[in-house]
């Protein structure tokens, strides 16, 4: 006797659906899974046997075999537990009736509980594009299932409910969110740009590259409150539509981030990876690419401290998604793209003992051993990076003062208003803020009144600035220009956007 | 093999088989030898073919005595299965393996445990 249900595999952010056959034998009792399982898939056996045994019902006698088609991908994780379960109480006749339109997924724990999973939200998007109508989960995601509209989620808590369910012992009613209630009316983030003494230019650098969806580098003597500000960047970015929640999601979704505290991920992320971090878990890899750092700092601020220190071919990966917006991985198995839409903030030290810009200590490194600190950072890299900051090391007085300057709620709604502006400029293209116009947009967008290209012609000749700065320049006063409100860039948005070219003044 | 647990063995087997045909199996046959391995009592109940494995103890040991049937010694029983069916022409029928433990408890009453389904075939 032969018994289908269906189940999904996930590749990347889509989902495909699986068919798990049961098919039972007479002759000698024994189990068999065939359609290229894992490891973890392999396991089933023991889980779903303890479960079934553990629920109150009967392993039958008899030779099952177990196929998941299609026999020709390869299928991971312990997702397809429940649909073997339950296909194996069906051919059985444990359980009365068949199940024909549901997808059903879910691990089983030995004592017959139905155990959360990953990707619900990517599998549950991608099942309802494909036309499935209703899906049996385990009971923990189902917040996270709900968020895809249209398709009745049921969720179980043990394999005894699933199986009530399918047999009509058991009515439960499709699990159904409010997704507007995932949104905070005030984002809780507990760090707040009035905690930073001081360091006024560089809030104010930060205001910018947040307005203008600009990278950053931070160069400062330790202790100087790199780290502390960059943490508080996320704070002062606008806060994510749901479209961008969802995509958010679902990445910490198939990575297994989600931790079934959060359904919908309303807040930008903030990833930190440390310098030792190896170039497949910036980008992502694995056998069957998983997202990396990048991807996982979607929508968010990818921070990477200590910048010099990160191994050469770490920070090359970069170069791709900084410049595309996403990163596509290929291993023999499959080749996948992933969204990684960032903004890079990378912190480091002037030279290699920290105190090079400091006017109170002195600099103990050989101009040497400060050359070779800077030609750690690869040229075309720093190309990408628009605003360039020197944060100062605080003076006494200013430590002992009360932190002063304004609250990030403040900055928010300016960024915001300065992101809205840019949308309706760039609607229609590829591009969605100023830091990311193509060439031919800065042209267009970024006009110069005659003062302000004045100023720029001169700037160039006594700052020594490269052909490379000119257009970076006309970006962040494009941004300058945008969050003060002005059409045209004026001489003033030219004068401060200049500022934010240490790098280039200095001829490196 | 010593005499005495030749012997406690022999009463062993006697007493399953009392057992089973107490519970509604029918004794096919005892002792079935192949070269591989022997199975101990084969019997049918409710149109299933059992392979029952008998395992006696003069005293409880710690562990569980369906634990005492080791991999290896599966395998011998499924072999023994195996050449059984094919010897006998059987095809088509439910079968399964059942493991009957006997063990005297510290009341030196004797318990007779029957684990229905213990194993099966990877």
């Amino acid at each position: 006797m032969l018994v289908k249900t269906f189940s999904a595999a996930i590749l990347g952010l889509d989902a495909y659906i699986i068919e798990v056959e049961v098919d039972s034998q007479r002759g000698l009792p024994g189990q068999s899974i065939v359609g290229l399982p894992d490891l973890s898939v392999k396991e089933s056996r023991d889980r779903v046997r303890a479960a079934i045994e553990n629920s109150g019902f009967e392993i039958p006698a008899s030779y099952f075999t177990i196929n998941l088609a299609p026999a020709d991908t390869k299928k991971e994780g312990p997702i397809y537990d429940l649909p073997i379960a339950l296909g194996m109480l069906i051919v059985s006749e444990q359980i009365k009736r068949s199940i024909k339109d549901a997808v059903i997924l879910g691990e089983l724990s030995l004592d017959g509980c139905v155990r959360r999973i990953n990707g619900i939200l990517p599998i549950c998007m991608s099942l309802k594009e494909q036309g499935m109508r209703s899906v049996i989960i385990p009971h923990e995601n189902r917040d996270e299932a709900a968020l895809v509209e249209g398709l009745a989620v049921i969720p179980v808590k043990t394999l005894k409910q699933a199986a009530d369910y399918i047999s009509g012992k058991e009515a439960i009613k499709p699990h159904k969110v409010d997704i507007r209630s995932f949104f905070p009316p005030e984002p809780e983030w507990g760090i707040d740009f009035l905690d930073v003494k001081g360091q006024g230019h560089v809030k104010r650098a930060l205001e910018v590259a947040a307005a203008g969806g600009h990278n950053v580098l931070l160069v400062g003597s330790p202790g100087s409150g790199k780290t502390m500000l960059a943490r508080r960047l996320p704070t002062i970015l606008p806060p994510l539509s749901l479209n961008e929640a969802l995509e958010v999601t679902k990445l910490f979704s198939v990575t297994g981030l989600l931790n079934g505290k959060k359904a919908l991920i309303t807040t930008r992320p903030f990833r930190s990876p440390h310098h030792t971090t190896s170039d497949i878990g910036i980008i992502g890899g694995g056998r069957i690419p998983r997202p990396g750092e990048v991807s996982l700092s979607h929508h968010g601020v990818l921070f990477m401290d200590e910048f010099p220190e990160f191994k050469r071919e770490v920070v090359e990966v970069l170069r791709q998604p900084l410049e595309d917006g996403q990163v596509t991985i290929s291993r023999a198995h499959s080749t996948l793209t992933y969204p990684a839409e960032f903004m890079l903030v990378a912190a480091m030290n002037p030279c290699p003992c920290g105190n090079y810009m400091d006017n109170t200590k002195k600099c103990i490194c050989s101009s040497f051993s400060v050359q070779r600190y800077w030609n750690k950072l690869s040229g075309p890299l720093l190309d990408r990076i628009d605003l360039h900051v020197e944060v100062g090391r605080l003076k006494e007085d200013e430590l002992a003062k009360q932190p002063d300057g304004e609250p990030s709620k403040i900055i928010r709604s300016r960024v915001a208003r300065c992101r809205e502006l840019q949308g309706v400029r760039y609607s229609g293209s590829k591009t969605f803020c100023n830091g990311r116009m193509t060439p031919k947009q800065v042209r267009e967008y970024c006009k110069l009144e005659s003062e302000a290209e004045e100023l720029l012609k001169s700037a160039i000749l006594h700052l020594n600035l490269s052909a490379r700065a000119y257009d970076r320049i006309l970006k962040i006063s494009r941004t300058i220009a945008d969050l003060a409100g002005s059409a045209d860039i004026q001489a003033c948005h030219i004068a401060e956007a200049t500022q934010y070219r240490m790098l280039d003044k200095q001829g490196r | 093999m010593g005499l005495e647990s030749y012997l406690l063995g022999k009463d062993g087997e006697k007493l399953a088989e009392s057992y089973l045909t107490s519970r509604g199996y029918s004794i096919i046959e005892t002792n079935f030898h192949s070269q591989q391995g022997e199975i101990d009592i084969v019997a049918e109940e409710s149109g299933c073919l059992v392979f029952v494995e008998v395992k006696s103890y003069s005293y409880r040991s710690y562990s569980l005595p369906v634990f005492a049937v080791k991999k290896s010694k599966k395998e011998n029983i499924i072999h023994a299965a195996r050449y059984y069916l094919y010897k006998k022409k059987i095809r088509g029928k439910r079968c399964r393996f059942d493991v009957i433990a006997i063990y005297k408890n510290s009341k030196n009453e004797t318990v007779i445990e029957l684990f229905k389904n213990a194993f099966g075939v990877k």
